[in-house]
């Protein structure tokens, strides 16, 4: 795409150097996806068809559910899928910092989602007494929904890296950079869906805000540090080796995240909302 | 046009000069150890796969003597029955998953590339990847055969459930000791491998191909390929799912399977088919592919009704996702169920017809030739009609209430995977070892191997119908006299002592050609396809020129075109040069890496739950600290190769088209 | 392999508007739907129109999200092809196993199965 790069043209629906006109790795990527559906496919048809015949001693769904939330996290995660595919059109625009923007957004929404599931599987257990191994209901809701829920995680690791990857510089410098600016990535967003979103959600539903600032103590610290080193770790010294000509990388991470992104959408009308007819 | 080509594949990196993220630099060893470890050329690929394979597939081989031997007499004592479950499930696991399944993931890394006229496929690291995750799967299946050397090592023995691991058997209540766990992890570690290289294999054919060579010029191999690889990842995450499911009621006391929780196990066996059925055709259709190569070769003319062999191939995949509870028929599944399915597996005997009536319409008015390749393919049309027969007798769910789990499944299924698979893939080895290691195969010999593997094969299995018939059940360690199955046993074991004999003898043959064989060039057979336009052994850069294709049947064109077709190769030539020259992909540890991680993790978490005990004394009371450590392994070697990205580096053809390279020009 | 010609046209055409607001609305149609299907099961109509709504809704919010976001809408058709055949399939699965389970032969022998040993200890 040498000739590409010199004129500034990249046509991002046309890679004419494959006998399709498809990028590989988009290629590859959408028969990647195709095979995931096949892979929830199996797992969401193992949840249904144990809600067939329910056997007794089964936990109620409607019973343990907190619809409200769920339809929040639903909400969240569709408005990730949005930051998205808005950094996937800041980056064929050429603009870095507007895609840095949006993929940290969109992480920071996954985040919150990945958060409201910590606090619902807590929820559940300990109030509601649903474990993975005291009902079948339990089995499958958990096995689906946490597979879902690790899907969501590596696309946040996924973007965390792309994030990074974005502040690659020209002159080949900072390599070992990457690995300190990928944990500082790891640690907020850890730090942010294992204590801070399931923490606040605790405080909305009337859990002392000290309370739960003690209980997160050191978490928080970490976490604080970690946002600083993000911050100054977030500049530019010079040309960088990253641009337009990368945008295929970032629409291929976005092929996942909204892939990750419509199983949620099944889940949430199969799992959930079914069950209250 | 020439434009494309020069900036053609796998690293597709045309952006301007950027400094490369390496850790140290990346290794260029052409041999040796380092050389082979860290290769990304899918020939060196191919070929270890197809080394692993062929060493396992005698592995398999001798388990199955073990277990003709147990039977070759009633009421024996050669092995215990424990050992013996051992050696049937072993016998099935590695014929399937180690020895066929890689023997076709040979083929695919030999040939695609050179089929579709392309240097390498379109993700060499990836394609590392696989191989080296597939040796982990290899390693943790046949890992729990020490504890019978080392008895302190408890491994519990190898897996003992059966290749297809029905629940409840494999619960911890039935299987406590580690077998089973080391066995779902080695299949699912099997499944990202063959996943990770058929994604890789779809992309490289439908996006790699030389100009010209439109989809329906490609050669059936490659169809079939493509096909195969469709196959694989849209079936394998069923079994992934079940798999999943066995793991967590293991360890984590989930009710997938557990009745008393909730569960039902026959879902694991429709979970298991709904994988299972298209893995059979998995490993049938590149055997199909290969025949369908040779067929024509040796007939002297095209294959008859290209299209509509490979519209069967497709369909034959297809249908082949709507069958799996044909293995279920006696589960009780109810009459519309029993009636679906036994429509279903009826159907897809029509496109499989459509093909056998194909390959024969090829041969019919051809120039005979019967070489040694030729043999094995024709055996295959015949002994696969005879599988697919007793396969349509069971295809009638009420005959099959007494086919099932009789020794007339056995019948059929080695019918159709020795007869079948086996003979074309045997026909495959004699077909393109000339190409790869530039010599061949002594005729005499070739010949003679396939009528002792022929006569063999057939005084074992054509018994077991009618042992089938008259109610011999599988996986029985031993059987008492006045059954009425003492002959067909005994002349059955023979035939497999037999059928050893000749299987000795092919590989025996083999590696004797590999030394001391009569050398070749570029085209013994008068071959038709683009592999045969280069020379034995290909060059690591597969084709000076990148071909442009004219017709189905590329280098039969080639030959008869030779003026217009060395014009084409001169500008091609040109052009490429004027771009920078032939663009090769840089070799790299992180594959490696990465499935050394995989395996660390895989190992310790199979033994989640059991103390880690080191000179006797319990040093950690989980295996997870170690998983966690096999896993950040896997990360951290993911991302270093991310971080050194495809690089790659160019060759130079002097006027003999030899190359010299621009090592060092990392660009 | 289209000639440098093609690609030139392929790319003026690619700078057009900024897709910018076309997603933010789509995103805002994604979150009334979700706020309808909510709403939905609360609503006292028949269980089988509200199943069959809520399925449709989700199945709008699905192709949405595929043909927008996931540009297949703008891309080439092989890709719509690949991801649906992988659909597709996973549908027929489900359908089948849905079917399978739910037929009367398959029925568990529900609460007594879990008392079974009492059972077969009466027949012994």
């Amino acid at each position: 795409m040498s000739s590409h790069a010199a004129t500034g043209h990249i046509d991002h629906h046309h890679d004419h150097t494959t006998s399709t006109g498809i990028p590989n790795k988009k290629l590859l990527w959408w028969a990647f996806l195709a095979s995931d559906c096949m892979f929830f496919g199996a797992l969401i048809s193992t949840h249904l068809v144990y809600r067939l015949n329910p056997p007794p001693g089964n936990a109620i769904p409607t019973q343990v559910f907190n619809i409200e939330l769920t339809s929040f996290s639903t909400f969240i995660l569709l408005m990730s899928s949005l930051l998205m595919a808005l950094a996937v059109n800041a980056i064929q625009k050429g603009n870095v910092k507007s895609t840095r923007l949006m993929l940290l957004g969109t992480m920071f929404f996954g985040c919150i989602f990945l958060g409201g599931q910590v606090f619902e599987f807590g929820h559940f257990v300990h109030e509601k007494h649903m474990t993975l191994s005291n009902s079948i209901f339990g089995s499958t809701f958990y096995t689906l929904t946490g597979t879902h829920g690790t899907h969501v995680a590596i696309g946040v690791l996924l973007l965390g890296m792309m994030y990074v990857r974005t502040f690659k510089a020209a002159d080949g410098s900072g390599f070992f950079k990457n690995f300190v600016h990928l944990a500082a990535i790891c640690v907020v967003m850890g730090v942010s869906f294992i204590y801070v979103v399931p923490g606040l959600i605790e405080v909305i539903y009337g859990t002392e805000l000290m309370t739960f600032v003690h209980h997160a103590a050191t978490p928080l610290i970490l976490g604080a540090i970690a946002a600083v080193a993000l911050v100054i770790l977030g500049r530019d010294h010079g040309p960088l080796e990253f641009g337009e000509k990368n945008a295929i990388d970032v629409e291929t991470i976005g092929l996942y995240w909204h892939f990750v992104d419509i199983v949620w959408i099944i889940i949430f009308t199969a799992v959930y909302l079914l069950e209250y007819l | 046009m020439a434009e494309a080509l020069a900036k053609s594949s796998f690293t597709g990196t045309g952006h301007a000069p950027a400094k490369t993220f390496d850790l140290f630099p990346r290794p260029t060893a052409k041999t040796g150890l380092v050389g082979w470890l860290t290769t990304v050329d899918h020939k060196k690929i191919g070929m270890m796969y197809g080394g692993f394979a062929i060493l396992f597939f005698l592995i398999g081989g001798l388990e199955a003597l073990m277990i003709r031997t147990q039977l070759l007499v009633p009421n024996n004592h050669f092995i215990s029955a424990q050992l013996y479950n051992e050696l049937f499930t072993m016998h099935g696991t590695t014929m399937i998953f180690l020895a066929v399944m890689p023997l076709n993931a040979a083929f695919f890394n030999l040939l695609i590339p050179i089929q579709i006229g392309a240097r390498d496929v379109a993700f060499p690291r990836l394609n590392t990847f696989s191989l080296w995750v597939w040796v982990v799967g290899a390693i943790l299946l046949n890992v729990g055969w020490l504890s019978h050397f080392v008895p302190s090592w408890k491994f519990g023995g190898a897996p003992d459930v059966g290749w297809f691991g029905y629940a409840p058997l494999t619960s911890k209540v039935f299987t406590p000791d580690l077998s089973t766990d080391l066995w779902v992890f080695g299949i699912q570690i099997l499944g990202v491998s063959s996943i990770v290289a058929s994604l890789n294999f779809i992309v490289t054919i439908i996006n790699m191909r030389a100009p010209g060579l439109t989809m329906m010029r490609l050669p059936v191999f490659t169809w079939m390929a493509l096909v195969t690889s469709f196959l694989l990842i849209l079936a394998l995450p069923a079994i992934a799912i079940a798999l999943i499911e066995v793991m967590f009621d293991r360890n984590f006391g989930t009710n997938f399977f557990e009745v008393s929780g909730g569960g039902q196990p026959i879902l694991w066996q429709h979970l298991f088919w709904v994988f299972g059925h298209p893995e059979v055709y998995i490993l049938i259709l590149p055997p199909m592919g290969y025949v369908s190569e040779i067929l024509p070769t040796f007939s002297r003319k095209p294959l008859f009704g290209y299209p509509i062999i490979v519209f069967s191939g497709v369909a034959i995949g297809f249908i082949g996702f709507g069958v799996w509870s044909h293995h279920m028929f006696t589960t009780g599944m109810g009459t519309i169920a029993t009636a679906a399915f036994s429509i279903a597996t009826m159907a897809i005997a029509v496109p499989t017809g459509v093909k056998i009536f194909n390959w024969i319409g090829t041969l019919w008015g051809g120039r005979i030739v019967t070489r040694t390749p030729m043999m094995f393919a024709l055996g295959f049309i015949w002994m696969f009609m005879m599988g697919g027969m007793s396969g349509i007798m069971h295809a009638a769910a009420p005959a099959d209430a007494q086919q099932q789990d009789s020794y007339f499944v056995i019948a059929h299924f080695h019918y159709v995977l020795i007869g079948g698979a086996t003979f074309a893939l045997l026909a495959a080895i004699h077909f393109w070892f000339p190409k790869f290691f530039g010599r061949l195969v002594p005729e005499f010999w070739g010949k003679l191997s396939f009528w002792i593997i022929f006569v063999g094969f057939n005084c074992t299995f054509f018994p077991m119908h009618f042992l089938g018939l008259n109610g011999m059940p599988r996986r029985t360690w031993t059987y008492d006299s006045n059954m009425g199955w003492n002959e067909g046993n005994f002349f059955a074991s023979c035939g497999a002592y037999l059928l050893g004999i000749g299987i000795f003898t092919y590989f025996a043959v083999l590696i004797y050609t590999f030394f001391k064989g009569e050398k070749c060039g570029n085209d013994p057979w008068d071959g038709r396809t683009l592999e045969w336009s280069i020379p034995s052994p290909p060059p690591e850069h597969n084709f000076a020129s990148i071909p442009t294709v004219h017709a189905r049947d590329a280098f039969w064109y080639e030959k008869h075109h030779k003026d217009e077709i060395a014009r084409e190769k001169a500008e091609h030539i040109q052009a490429e040069e004027s771009h920078g020259g032939i663009h090769m992909p840089d070799q790299s540890w992180y594959p490696l890496f990465s499935a050394i991680g995989l395996l660390i993790g895989a190992y310790n978490f199979a033994q989640l739950h059991h103390p880690v005990i080191f000179g006797g004394k319990e040093v950690l009371s989980t295996h997870l600290p170690l998983a966690i450590a096999g896993g950040c392994v896997l990360l951290l070697s993911c991302y270093l190769w991310a971080l050194e990205g495809p690089a790659g580096y160019h060759l130079h053809l002097d006027a003999d088209g030899n190359p010299t390279d621009s090592h060092g020009g990392h660009y | 392999m289209s000639a440098p010609a093609a690609t030139e046209s392929a790319v003026a055409a690619h700078h057009e508007p900024s897709k910018f607001h076309f997603y933010i609305q789509i995103a805002m149609i994604l979150a009334v739907i979700t706020g309808v299907e909510v709403v939905l099961v609360y609503l006292p109509l028949a269980k089988g129109l509200v199943v069959g709504t809520l399925v449709t809704l989700s199945a709008v919010k699905f192709l949405f999200v595929i043909f927008y976001f996931m540009h297949l809408r703008w891309d080439k058709v092989f890709c719509t092809i690949l991801f649906f055949i992988g659909l597709i399939l996973a549908g027929f699965t489900m359908f089948a196993l849905l079917h399978l389970f739910g037929a009367e032969a398959s029925k568990p022998l529900s609460a007594t199965a879990i008392q079974t040993s009492a059972a077969f200890a009466s027949l012994a």
